[in-house]
């Protein structure tokens, strides 16, 4: 609050002034409860330590379960990728045309029969 | 966070956060419970937060433990208005060190001061709950309006409209006392 009034400022040194004024009796019971507040703080587990080193070596190990799971699967889904890559090559215009073997067979029969008159 | 930055936290609100709880229940002992109960909550349940969020952590949780121990009074109050009064003096018992104030080498100024703050805190504590806590956590603390709001649990708007109302009130009450 950097825009504060007169009246307001005057009010806050006030009260600054009223906490500088604690008495001995009463600093000394904050302090105390200050301390109660910090011992009451949850104890750690020791074994709670050793949590982020567990996690991470549980991830490991799911990590590892999952990869070996989907390798297994592999032969399958790679026999499945051949199938589906044959049904591409044949329906690819690059495919080898089986219309110039049947082109060939024709002009055998012809040089045959040519053969035999 | 570590011990260290939360202990150098905590060390930096508790005096602003006890005078709030103090003007909020007019009660030094019950704003010392106030302050370590709210302390001890952030500690178990919040210490691994951030630094920057903290701050309107602390006192979203000391403001509800105000609120508890306010309306916790007012049944109490209730119910002891039934049983007879007993002489409060008996109980106090002198406290050396409750009595030795920090030094300040100018009596005439001391009074003052000790005027100001006297009449400064008694309108706050006249102040209705809402208004009190938005001034205190606005001005006092220098929260922003958001952070207030957060520490409040209502909108900025809310906030906006309390700070104004408190500082009015104020303003009427101690003129130109301060």
């Amino acid at each position: 609050m950097d825009d504060r009034t007169p009246f307001e400022t005057r009010t806050r040194e006030i009260l600054e002034e009223s906490t500088a004024k604690l008495d001995g009796r009463t600093l000394s019971r904050l302090t105390q409860a200050r301390h109660a507040a910090q011992e009451s703080k949850p104890a750690r587990s020791p074994w709670m330590s050793f949590a982020p080193a567990g996690a991470a070596a549980a991830v490991a190990v799911l990590a590892v379960v999952m990869w070996s799971g989907n390798r297994a699967s592999d032969p399958v889904l790679f026999a499945q990728g051949t199938q589906v890559d044959d049904m591409e090559l044949l329906a690819d215009g690059e495919a080898p045309d089986f219309t110039d073997v049947a082109e060939d067979l024709e002009f055998y029969e012809w040089a045959a029969d040519e053969v035999e008159t | 966070m570590t011990s260290r930055a939360l202990d150098q936290f905590l060390q930096s609100v508790e005096r602003r956060a006890f005078k709030i709880a103090q003007l909020g229940l007019r009660n030094e002992d019950d704003a010392l419970d106030a302050v370590q109960d709210s302390m001890m909550k952030l500690v178990q349940s919040y210490g691994s937060r951030g630094e920057d969020e903290l701050k309107p952590l602390f006192y979203r949780i000391l403001s509800n433990r105000i609120r508890d121990m306010q309306r916790r009074r007012t049944v109490r109050g209730r119910i002891m208005a039934w049983l007879p009064t007993r002489d409060a003096e008996d109980d106090e018992e002198i406290d050396i060190v409750a009595q030795a104030a920090s030094p300040d080498p100018e009596p005439a100024r001391r009074l003052e001061i000790d005027e100001a703050i006297g009449v400064l805190e008694s309108a706050i504590a006249d102040l209705p709950p809402r208004q009190q806590q938005a001034f205190l956590l606005r001005n006092f603390e220098g929260l922003d309006v958001a952070e207030t709001a957060s520490a409040m649990g209502c909108s900025e708007g809310s906030v906006k409209t309390h700070y104004f109302r408190a500082l009015e009130s104020l303003r009427a009450r101690l003129g130109d006392v301060i």
